[in-house]
C-alpha cells in the first residue's frame, strides 16, 4: 500500500539540485501534485508550517491513512512507526540546510544558463535601444525588470513625437530583430499612441509624450535597475 | 462565463466601478465570454468627477472570472469576482493602473499592456 515517490527539491538560495525520497503512506497520484509556480514559491513554506493545498503529502486523508495503518496492520509498522515525526525531522534538517524549500519545475535552467540568457537579452535590448536612438526616439530607458516580474527580463521605454515616428521606430526594431536575431514580436502592428512590441524577454514600449506622462510606467517600475546605455553619454548633435 | 446582463467589477482606476455586459465581441452569436475576451459594456456605477460617466458604453477586457480557467498543465484558476479592465478602441487601457491579480493568458491574447500595468500576474 505504501507508495514511494521521488520528489526533486531545489534550494532557493544555492540553486544546486538534490533529490530526496519521501515515503508517505497511502495512495496518492502524482497528478494531484500542483507544483507551485514562482509567485507562490516564497510563500509556500513559512518556517515549519506546511499549507495544505501546496504540500500534498501532508493531506489530512494521508494522515488518516497513517493512523489507521498504524492501528490495524503490523506489516507496515516496521520501520514506518513514526512516519510523520521522521519526515518532520527530515524537513527540519532540510530547512536548516537550505532555508526555504521550494519545488521547481524540471524544465528549469541552472543558474549559469540563466545568467547567459540574461546577458543575451541585455545585448538584444541594448541593440534595440540603439536602433531606437538612431531614429531619434527620445528619453530611452532600459529597465531590468526580471526581479520584479517573472514574465519578462527587460523593458525598453521610449518616447516618439508623432505616429509616423512611432511607425519608423517600430519597423526599424522589427527589421533588426528579424534579420539579426530571427525573432518576430507580438503586440501592436499598427502605430498606436502606446505601441508595444513583445519579444518575450524584452518588451518595447513606444509612447507619445502625453501617453508617457499618463501611464507613467517608469514610476510603476521604479524599483527596476536602469541599464546604462552606451550612446547616452555622447554629446547631442548641434547643427 | 460572462454573458449579456452580467455585472462586473472594474479592476482599474479608470473611474468606472461597475459594468454590465451588453455584447460579446468575437462571433455573431456567442453565448459566454471568458478571461481575455473583449465585451461591450455599459457603466452602471462610476466614481464622481472622472472622465467616465454612468450609462456610457465602453469596451472592456475580462481579467477575472468566477468560472474556472483551466490550463493545459492541470492548473485551475478561479477568482472570487468577475472583473474587467476598460479599454479604448485601440486597445489601450483607460486607466493607468490595474488592481488585483490577473492571469498570464492575457499576454498570449495580446493584452501585454494590461499585463505590464498589473501588480501581480498568475
Amino acid at each position: 500500500m505504501a507508495v514511494s515517490t521521488m520528489l526533486s527539491i531545489t534550494g532557493t538560495g544555492a540553486g544546486n539540485p538534490f533529490t530526496g525520497e519521501f515515503r508517505p503512506l497511502g495512495l496518492f497520484e502524482s497528478k494531484f501534485y500542483e507544483r507551485p509556480r514562482k509567485p507562490y514559491s516564497s510563500s509556500c513554506m513559512n518556517g515549519h508550517h506546511f499549507p495544505r493545498h501546496k504540500c500534498i503529502w501532508r493531506l489530512p486523508s494521508n494522515r488518516n491513512l497513517n493512523s489507521k495503518s498504524k492501528d490495524s496492520s503490523l506489516v507496515l509498522a516496521t520501520g514506518k512507526e513514526n512516519v510523520s515525526e521522521d519526515t518532520d525531522d527530515m524537513y527540519d534538517e532540510l530547512f536548516n540546510k537550505y532555508g526555504k524549500v521550494v519545488f521547481r519545475r524540471k524544465d528549469q535552467k541552472p543558474q549559469s544558463a540563466e545568467v547567459d540568457d540574461d546577458a543575451e537579452s541585455l545585448s538584444f535590448a541594448v541593440e534595440l535601444a540603439n536602433v531606437a536612438s538612431q531614429v531619434k526616439a527620445a528619453d530611452i530607458k532600459v529597465l531590468f525588470v526580471k526581479p520584479l516580474v517573472y514574465w519578462t527580463r527587460f523593458f525598453i521605454i521610449t518616447t516618439a513625437f508623432s505616429r509616423p515616428q512611432i511607425d519608423a521606430i517600430g519597423s526599424k526594431i522589427r527589421d533588426l530583430a528579424e534579420k539579426k536575431y530571427g525573432r518576430v514580436p507580438s503586440g501592436d502592428t499598427k502605430p498606436n499612441s502606446w505601441t508595444l512590441l513583445d519579444f518575450g524577454d524584452v518588451v518595447v514600449h513606444i509612447f507619445l509624450p502625453p501617453q508617457r506622462a499618463f501611464y507613467n510606467l517608469e514610476e510603476f517600475y521604479a524599483n527596476a535597475t536602469p541599464i546604462e546605455l552606451p550612446f547616452e553619454n555622447q554629446p547631442p548633435f548641434r547643427g | 462565463m460572462i454573458q449579456p446582463q452580467t455585472h462586473l467589477n472594474v479592476a482599474d482606476n479608470s473611474g468606472a466601478r461597475q459594468l454590465m455586459c451588453i455584447r460579446i465581441i468575437g462571433a455573431s452569436n456567442r453565448r459566454y465570454a471568458h478571461i481575455g475576451d473583449v465585451i461591450v459594456a455599459v457603466i452602471k456605477e462610476a466614481i464622481p468627477n472622472t472622465p467616465l460617466e454612468k450609462s456610457e458604453v465602453i469596451r472592456a477586457v475580462i481579467v477575472r472570472t468566477c468560472k474556472e480557467l483551466k490550463r493545459d498543465n492541470g492548473m485551475i484558476l478561479r477568482y472570487d469576482d468577475n472583473a474587467a479592465v476598460v479599454i479604448d478602441q485601440e486597445g489601450n487601457p483607460k486607466g493607468t493602473r490595474i488592481f488585483g491579480a490577473i492571469a498570464r493568458e492575457l499576454r498570449q491574447l495580446n493584452f501585454t499592456k494590461i499585463v505590464s500595468l498589473a501588480p501581480e500576474v498568475l
